[in-house]
This record gives structure tokens, sequence and C-alpha cells, in this order.
């Protein structure tokens, strides 16, 4: 395995760090692994790094890098949305490896505002055979309302603080924590936005019209949206995925995956599935 | 922004290089040392923006990851003290020869502070700043354990069966940690032209570095009020960007270090 920095792009390039095995086999799709909200390429706990090292032990390319004005790439100018940039940027990465390596398929990952840029260049880009997402975009069904309040309306602790709540009406103010500083809390540039779930349906759709596989690992962390392991197919119920899905559910799991035992199944199961992924292709 | 890999071919380690941006080119450079685990995440952003900052002022600045961190070589669990205190030495000798400057100045976050006092002794610094620094190994171990204790059952703060400490995602040893413990500012004084040791709130073990160190010719303390929660985390990975130190840090270097008394 060699890992190289590089610059990629132009005017302003955006800093990748490219994973070469030691035999590099250009007809294998290549790996890009995303930023997650604000963090550099290194990845939550470190797993962009992890992950990339072990797809090199099965040949496979990876490259990281972070969009402009996040890590350690510079910031670029103009007005355009962090969809559009995203989907620019990383089409910009695949051309550099498709001139420089030959490679010209790719399968995407990513967590969290990573998993929403994988989604939106598989719409577009034709070049993408596979997805990784972990926390795609998920929506509620009328499960997740009965798992989230029908334990709550059996306690009578619900209940007086309901009544309380009328009487007093004493609303607190959502914010932030006591312990952080607003004024001195950098905010993700990219603010996560869910399109409404029809349109992703539709693009799911798409998607799997064109035989893209997908992998989807929820957390624990998006449980205001998802409380069951069924729920991610039952809220694309008007989706045939056929067999090109794959669901994982852990509730235990935070978002950002700092348990170590969380974090090896994260890394072991996602190798495995890129590496099932491109045998079949 | 020039990001590389240097140091040893067999275990290199990621770095950053960033030119000066601005005239007069200083002949000093600057070499920031990161902290530790969930803080080195944290704090990436506030080591870029102080990097710029520096540039724009003349100063040719070099980021790096420690061994088995970030983007360099190995694994967190296969890399001991005496490997990150060999980096900033490495990483010392690659901004000389990077920014062609004979002069070095080190500014360590949190446990970065730490291990750039221990490194010192080697080096010829020439001003070292202590930004939130870890008094000692031994304090390190204590707030860890501490927060872990406040959170009992916690699957990403807890300390395993042999000792280790598993805290946001990121793991010290039981080995790593008796290593650290080595490290001890209260007994041993980093080695520098001028140390200054800058604060973001006046917490026990700061102040009380700040009294051993205070009659020392070469030492500088400033309080400078700002978010320093280093170890606090998110459900989201938020980072921590507290200009108002950075600004000061820059400000320090800049100016002469009368002003900073």
């Amino acid at each position: 395995m060699k890992e190289i920095a590089l610059k990629i792009g132009k005017p302003t390039p955006l800093t990748a760090i490219v994973n070469t095995p030691k035999q590099l086999d250009q007809n294998k799709p290549a790996v890009l692994i995303l930023n997650s909200g604000v963090m550099h390429h290194v990845g939550s706990c470190r797993l962009s790094v992890k992950i990339a090292r072990q797809l090199a032990t099965s040949n496979i390319l990876s490259l990281r890098f972070d969009f402009s004005g996040i890590g350690d790439s510079e910031n670029r100018s103009g007005t355009q949305s962090f969809h559009e940039t995203s989907i620019a940027e990383i089409t910009e990465v695949m051309d550099y490896l498709e001139k420089k390596r030959g490679i010209k398929k790719f399968i995407v990952y990513g967590l969290c505002s990573g998993a929403d840029a994988s989604y939106d260049i598989a719409l577009v880009d034709q070049r993408i055979i596979a997805m990784v997402q972990i926390d795609p975009y998920v929506y509620r069904t009328w499960k997740w309302y009965v798992r989230h309040y029908g334990p709550k309306l059996l306690k009578l602790k619900t209940w007086v603080n309901y009544v309380s709540r009328r009487i007093y009406k004493t609303k607190q103010p959502l914010g932030f924590s006591k312990t952080v500083d607003k004024d001195n809390l950098e905010i993700a540039s990219y603010a996560r936005e869910f399109p409404k779930r029809e349109e992703v349906a539709a693009g799911m759709k798409a998607l799997i019209a064109r035989n893209i596989s997908m992998y989807s690992i929820i957390t624990g962390g998006q449980s205001e949206i998802i409380n069951h392991s069924s729920q991610f197919k039952e809220s694309f119920s008007d989706v045939d995925f056929s067999n090109l899905l794959t669901v994982e559910y852990y509730p235990k799991m935070d978002h950002i995956i700092t348990n170590p035992e969380y974090q090896r199944i994260v890394i072991d199961n996602i190798c495995t599935w890129i590496n099932q992924v491109i045998d079949n292709t | 922004m020039n990001p590389f890999f240097f140091g040893n071919s067999s275990h290199p380690l990621y770095g950053v290089y960033h030119p000066p941006s601005a005239l007069p080119h200083k002949k000093e450079a600057v070499l920031l040392c990161p902290p530790f685990g969930q803080e080195y995440m944290r704090s990436h952003r506030a080591y870029r923006q102080l990097t710029l900052l520096l540039n724009k002022k003349g100063f040719p600045v070099l980021r790096f990851d420690y061994r088995g961190t970030g983007d360099s070589y190995g694994n967190l669990e296969d890399t001991n003290l005496s490997d990150w205190l060999e980096d900033i030495n490495v990483a010392t000798e690659e901004l000389k020869q990077t920014a062609q400057v004979d002069s070095v100045s080190i500014v360590g976050l949190r446990l970065g502070g730490l291990l750039a006092s221990a490194a010192s002794k080697e080096l010829q610094i020439k001003r070292l700043v202590l930004w939130d620094t870890v008094a000692s190994g031994k304090d390190y171990q204590e707030e860890l354990s501490q927060e872990i204790a406040k959170f009992p059952g916690s699957l990403g703060k807890f300390i395993d069966q042999n000792g280790t400490i598993h805290f946001n995602g990121f793991a010290l040893s039981k080995n790593q940690l008796q290593e650290l413990h080595k490290l001890d500012l209260y007994q041993s004084e980093p080695l520098a032209s001028q140390v200054i040791q800058i604060s973001s709130s006046e917490n026990p073990a700061e102040q009380k570095l700040k009294s051993n160190w205070a009659n020392k010719k070469n030492f500088n303390y400033q309080l400078t009020p700002a978010p320093g929660d280093w170890n606090f985390v998110d459900d989201f990975g938020g980072i921590l960007l507290p200009h108002e130190i950075i600004q000061e840090i820059v400000r320090l270097f800049d100016n002469s270090m009368q002003d900073a008394k």
C-alpha cells in the first residue's frame, strides 16, 4: 500500500490522500471517501483512514479528500450551494482518477452529509456503481410514532408533565448546551436538510433502475427519525429495491461511532460489502 | 498549502506546510503540535485558522499528525510516547529545511503542549506557546477518568478490563498511560528561549504552573477568556473555533515579547 497526498483541481485545488494498493487493477472500481459534516478527511474517529487502509489490503484503491473550505482544502469563491459544489468536486476527483489511473467506475462512501453527497453524485454520474451510507435520508413512518410515543403514553408522568405544561406554559427555549458557546462553535457549512420523501423515493427508483448497489448503516444517533430496523425499507415502501439494498440498524451505535467494537464492525462490514460488490461486478 | 508525507519512509508522517503569504517572510517558522483524540478532530479547524493568520504575518507553518493518529502511518495502539516525541523532532527538522530557516517556535494545544514541552529538551526552540496545556500525564488521565465516571454505562467513554481508557472514539492503553505519567510540567520545565502559557480559563492546574514559573525571566502568562472545553463532544462531531485565543496567539507572535508581559 502506498499513500500519497495530492492536490486535485484548479484554480483552487482540493487536498486528497490516495491509497494505492500494491497491485492496482484499473478495472476495479475505486472508493471515494467523503467528508462528514465539517470533520476533515481523517473521518469521525479516524474511520476514513482505517477503511481506506483496509480496502488497500484487498487491492482496492481509495481516495479521501476534503471538499473546498473543509479540512485541508482551501475555500473556493462562488455562490453555489454545498449540494452543487459537492457534486462538482466529486466529479473533479473522479475525472482525475480516470485520467491519471484509468479508473472508470467508483463506489462512494459517506456518513451524514457524506451520505447525502453520495446519493447526490450517484444520481447524476453514471460512473458510480454503488454507495455506502451511514445515516442516510430516512423518514418517519406511523410505526415510528407508535414506538416513540406508545410507551410514553402509558406512563403517568407523561400525562402529569403534559397537564403541567398546559397549565404553566413553561416552554423551554431550544438552544445550545450551556457548555458550548455558540459564537465560537462553527456550525457545519452544510446544514443538513432532508428533501421530501417522494423526491428521495424517486431518486432511489432511478438508482435501482441503473442497478446501483446500496449499503445503509443506520445508527441510534438518528432515533428522532428512525427507531426500528425495518423502518428504512418501510419509509420507501413504494420503492422495489430488489436485492440491491442492504440495511443494518444499530440502535446503540452513536452517530459518530465512538465505541471501538462498533468501529470494528463498521469497518469490517463496509470493506466486506465493497469486496462483494466488486466481485459481483 | 502543501500536504505531504515526510520523515522515515517506514513510518511516514502526514503534514501540511503553509508558506508565508505576506512579506516580509519571517526567519522563524512555527510548528503546531496537535492534541489527542477527539480533541484533535475538534481543533483541526482552529489550527488551520491559526496557521492562515500566522502566514499573513509572514510566518511559515507546519501542521502535522503524530504516528498512529490522523493520516500518519500506523495504528494508535502500536505507538508509544517516545514515537510522538521523536515525531516532533522530525517535524521540527522538516520545517527548518522546508522553510529554510534556523529558528523554530512551537504551539502545543492540550496534550500537544505537554508533548512539545518534553520534546523541547532535545530541540532549540525559540518560543514555546502552551495553549490550554495539559500539565501532566497524571492530570490528563485523571481528567479523562473523571469524565468517564460521569457517564456510567457509556459505550463511548469507559475503561476496559486491560486498563485501556476509551474516550470519545480514541483509546490510550495502560502502557501508553504509564508512559504519559513520566511527563510532568510541575516537576520538569520546558526548554525554550521564551515560554508562553496561554489559557482560556483559570483552572487550578494551569494556575499552579503559572505560579511555579512566575519568577522565570523567559516566562509569560496570558489569560484570554475563550471557550476551551476541548474534551466535550456533541452528537455530530462539532468543532471548536475560539477566535479570541487564536488572535491572541497571532498577536503574541507578531509583537515583541515585551507586549506579552
